[in-house]
C-alpha cells in the first residue's frame, strides 16, 4: 500500500527552502552538506562536538556538517521523530541500530575497516553488521562502594558470593549504614539493580537467553528468572536501600552515593566520570555477585555514529564517521566525563592523554582480561538488545517490584510486552 | 430588526470570515481526527516507509490491553476527582473574591494565575515542592505535622494523590473565574428579596447562588472534564507517568506507543478511543447539567 504523506512534502518543501534539507551536494564550495545527529550531557557539551566536528571535517575535504541536538538524551526517539517528518539525518550518533537497522534506515560499515581498527570488531553487531563503529564499552552495572563506610562496618573485602553480599549489607545495616543507593525515580536508574542480578544470574548461566526469548523458548516466568528477581525482592525487603528510594532522582542518587550517606551504588560505569577526583581513592568497584562467586561481566559495547541509508553523500559520511571514530582526541572526554572504556586496537590508555583514577583502571581491567563477559540485560546493542518499547516496560517493572511483592503478575507483564513488541 | 439581518446576510466580509474560521476549523481539528481515524486502520510504523491495512484488528488488541485499560482507568478517575474538587474549590474562591474593590479585583488576577502559567512550568515548580526533602517536607516537618520527608512523587498512591493535587490547583484558577463571571450576574433583587423573607447565608446559597451559577458550571465542568481527558504536560514534568507506571494517562501512553514503541496505528487507535471516550462524558455532563439549567 503507498501512503501519501502531505504533511511530510510539504516539511520537506520549507526545509529545502531554508537550506536544512539532509545531505545536500552542491553546497557554497560544491561540496556535502551533512546533517549529524548529537546530544549533549554535562561531559559532552557542545563545545566538545564544535570540535570533533571541526577535526573530523578538516580530515574530509568538502564536507560541512550540520549539527543537530537531541532535546534530551534519548537519542532514538528524536530520530524517529525526525524520520516521521522527513528529516531523517545523515549521521547519528550513538542511537541503538537494531531500532534502526530492522527497517532499512542505516548503512553498514566496511568489516575490514572495522575489523582493522576495534578490539571487538563484532561487540555491538547486529544481524553480523556493524551499523556503529565499537569504539568503546561500557559495564552495566558495576557495585561501586565507598571503602570509608565498609571500613566503620568492618567489612575488609568486597564480596563475591551473592551470599557474602548479603552478609555486607546487612552489616553496613547494623552499623546504621544504608547498604545501597537507588535512585528510583528515573526508571532507567532504578532498573540497575535487576539488570546487575539478572546479568550474572540468567545471563551469566545461559548468555543466549536474550536470543532465546526472541525465539519463544524461554520466558520471563521461567523459574531462573524469577529467583533472580526474587533477590531484588529480598534486598528491597531486609531495607537494604534508602528509605523512599522511588523518590531519589538519579542526579540525587549520585550526590548521596559521592558524599558517604550511602555504602553500595549500583550504576553503569559512566558513573566512573562522576567519582569525586579530590577522594577518588575511598571508592572501589566490583561485579554483582554470583551465587557460586564466578566472575560475570554485563558488557555493552557502545560506538560512535551510524550512517543513515538515506544520504545522499554515502562516500562523504562514510569517511566523516570514519575520521571522527578514530581520532584519539575526541575520546578524552568520553573516557574521562562519561567512564567509556576506549577499544581502538593497538591504544593503551596512555595515547588518549587522559587523566583517570585507581577505580577507572581497575573497572577498565574487567573489559581488557579474558574473563565471562555477557551483554547487560536490556543494555545490549546487538542482537540482544530487547525490542522497542522493552525497555520502558522492564523500567516499569523495576519500579513496580520495588513496591509489590507481585513477581508473578510483574514478569508476565514483561511476557504479554514482549510478545506484543515482536509480534 | 429584520433590515440588520439582511445587510449582514449580504456583507461578504462577513462571509469571508466564516469561510476563514470553518476552514481553519477543517484544516487543524478535522483533517488530523480523519487522518488519525485511517491511521488506526493500519499497523502504520514511523520508522518504516509502508503501512498495511489491518482492518480492526487494533481496536480487537486494545480489549487485551492491559496497560491501556490502567492508564484509562487512572484518566477517568483523575478526571473525576479534579473535576469535582476544582469546580467546588472554584465556587468557593469565586465567593469569597465576589467583591469590587481593589484589592479584590487584584487577589482574582492572583487566583488566575495558575490558569496562565504554562504546564511544563508548573511541573517543574511542583516538581521542586514535592521532591523528597524538598519545601512542602521542610515545612511540614518543621510544624512538626510528619516526622521524616515524604516522598511525594516515590509511591504509586502518593504521585497520583500529587499529580491530583497540582492539577486541581492549576484547573481552579479557571473554575473560579467562570463561576465569579456567573456570580456577577445574579441579580442583587433576588438576595434582598430573600432577607426580608428571612433567609439566612446557607439558606441564600443553597436556593439562590447555587441554582443560579448553573450555566457557569456547566461550562466549567465540561471544560474541566475535558481538560483533565487529555492530560500530558504537567504529567510528563512532574512523574514522566510514573513511579511504575501509576501516574501514566492515557495521553502519555499514546505518546509512548507512538514514539518509543513505533506503532503509529495502534497509538492512533487508542487516540481514537479517547476521542470517543472524551465526546461521551462530554455529551453526557453536558446534557445532564443543561436539564438543571432548564429546572430553574
Amino acid at each position: 500500500m503507498r501512503r501519501k504523506r502531505p504533511t511530510v512534502v510539504c516539511l520537506a518543501a520549507a526545509l529545502a527552502l531554508t537550506g536544512c534539507s539532509a545531505a545536500s551536494t552542491g553546497g557554497a564550495k560544491g561540496g556535502s552538506a551533512l546533517t549529524y545527529l548529537t546530544f549533549e550531557t554535562p561531559s559532552l557539551t557542545a563545545t566538545f562536538w564544535n570540535t570533533s566536528i571541526a577535526s573530523a571535517e578538516k580530515k574530509v575535504p568538502g564536507v560541512t556538517v550540520k549539527k543537530i541536538v537531541a532535546p534530551s538524551t534519548d537519542r532514538d526517539a528524536y530520530a524517529k521523530q525526525l524520520q516521521a517528518s522527513g528529516q531523517f539525518p545523515d549521521l547519528l550518533q550513538s542511537i541503538t541500530p537494531s531500532t534502526f537497522a530492522t527497517a532499512g534506515l542505516l548503512k553498514p560499515y566496511d568489516q575490514k575497516w572495522v575489523n582493522a581498527n576495534f578490539l571487538l570488531p563484532l561487540g555491538n553487531a547486529y544481524k553480523g553488521k556493524v551499523y556503529i563503529p565499537p569504539t568503546n564499552s561500557q559495564i552495566i552495572p558495576e557495585v561501586f562502594y565507598d571503602k570509608k563506610l565498609f571500613a566503620k562496618a568492618h567489612i575488609a573485602q568486597p564480596p563475591k558470593t551473592w551470599a557474602e553480599f548479603m552478609s555486607v549489607c546487612a552489616k553496613l545495616k547494623a552499623a546504621g549504614v544504608t547498604p545501597v543507593e537507588l535512585g528510583g525515580g528515573d526508571p532507567f536508574s532504578a532498573s540497575m539493580p535487576l539488570t546487575g542480578i539478572l546479568s550474572a544470574d540468567v545471563l551469566g548461566k545461559n548468555p543466549n537467553w536474550l536470543k532465546e526469548r526472541y525465539e519463544g523458548k524461554v520466558k520471563f516466568t521461567d523459574p531462573d528468572v524469577k529467583a533472580a528477581v526474587g533477590k531484588y525482592r529480598t534486598m528491597v525487603k531486609n531495607g537494604y536501600f534508602e528509605d523512599g528510594a522511588l523518590g531519589v532522582k538519579y542526579a540525587d542518587s549520585i550526590t548521596n552515593f559521592t558524599s558517604g550517606k550511602t555504602a553500595m551504588y549500583m550504576m553503569g560505569s559512566w558513573f566512573l566520570g562522576a567519582v569525586p577526583k579530590d577522594h577518588a581513592d575511598d571508592f572501589g568497584a566490583f561485579l554483582t555477585p554470583t551465587e557460586d562467586g564466578s566472575l560475570v561481566v554485563p558488557f555493552s559495547v557502545g560506538g560512535s555514529m551510524a550512517i543513515s541509508a538515506k544520504t545522499k553523500d554515502p562516500a562523504k559520511a562514510t569517511a566523516f564517521a570514519e575520521a571522527w571514530s578514530l581520532d584519539p582526541a575526541n575520546y578524552k572526554a568520553l573516557i574521562e566525563g562519561d567512564g567509556a572504556f576506549p577499544m581502538l586496537k593497538g591504544k593503551t590508555l596512555d595515547d588518549y592523554g587522559v587523566n583517570v583514577t585507581k577505580v577507572f583502571k581497575d573497572s577498565y581491567s574487567y573489559v581488557t582480561q579474558q574473563n565471562t563477559k555477557v551483554s547487560s540485560f536490556g543494555w545490549a546493542t546487538n542482537d540482544d538488545s530487547m525490542p522497542s518499547g522493552l525497555n520502558n516496560a522492564f523500567y516499569a517493572a523495576s519500579q513496580a517490584l520495588y513496591s509489590s511483592d507481585d513477581v508473578d503478575g510483574q514478569l508476565a507483564k514483561l511476557d504479554a510486552a514482549w510478545d506484543s513488541a515482536t509480534k | 430588526m429584520t433590515t440588520r439581518v439582511r445587510a449582514r446576510r449580504g456583507d461578504p466580509a462577513l462571509g469571508a470570515i466564516a469561510l476563514l474560521a470553518v476552514g481553519l476549523y477543517a484544516l487543524f481539528i478535522v483533517v488530523p481526527v480523519l487522518m488519525s481515524a485511517w491511521k488506526s486502520l493500519t499497523n502504520e510504523n514511523p520508522l518504516l516507509a509502508r503501512a498495511g491495512f489491518v482492518g480492526l484488528s487494533n481496536y480487537r488488541e486494545m480489549a487485551h490491553d492491559s496497560a491501556l485499560a490502567d492508564s484509562l482507568g487512572f484518566t477517568l478517575l483523575l478526571a473525576g476527582a479534579v473535576t469535582v474538587v476544582a469546580n467546588a474549590a472554584g465556587i468557593g474562591f469565586a465567593m469569597l473574591l465576589n467583591r469590587t474593590s481593589l484589592s479584590f479585583r487584584m487577589m482574582r488576577t492572583l487566583a488566575f494565575l495558575p490558569q496562565v502559567l504554562s504546564g511544563v512550568i508548573v511541573g517543574f515548580v511542583w516538581r521542586y515542592i514535592l521532591a523528597r526533602d524538598g519545601i512542602l517536607d521542610h515545612v511540614l516537618v518543621s510544624l512538626g505535622i510528619i516526622d521524616k520527608p515524604v516522598t511525594w512523587l516515590g509511591s504509586p498512591h502518593l504521585a497520583a494523590l500529587s499529580v491530583g493535587i497540582v492539577s486541581a490547583w492549576v484547573l481552579t484558577g479557571f473554575t473560579t473565574v467562570v463561576h465569579l463571571a456567573a456570580l456577577q450576574s445574579i441579580p442583587v433583587e433576588l438576595y434582598q428579596a430573600a432577607m426580608v423573607d428571612g433567609a439566612g447565608r446557607w439558606q441564600r446559597f443553597r436556593r439562590i447562588t447555587f441554582p443560579m451559577l448553573a450555566p457557569g458550571t456547566t461550562i466549567s465542568v465540561t471544560i474541566s472534564l475535558i481538560t483533565m481527558l487529555k492530560l500530558y504536560d504537567i504529567i510528563t514534568v512532574l512523574t514522566s507517568g510514573g513511579p511504575a507506571n501509576s501516574t501514566q494517562s492515557t495521553a502519555l501512553y499514546i505518546i509512548q506507543l507512538a514514539f518509543t514503541d513505533d506503532r503509529y496505528g495502534y497509538a492512533s487507535a487508542v487516540a481514537m478511543l479517547l476521542l470517543v471516550v472524551s465526546i461521551v462524558i462530554a455529551l453526557s455532563v453536558t446534557a445532564l447539567l443543561r436539564r438543571r439549567e432548564v429546572d430553574l
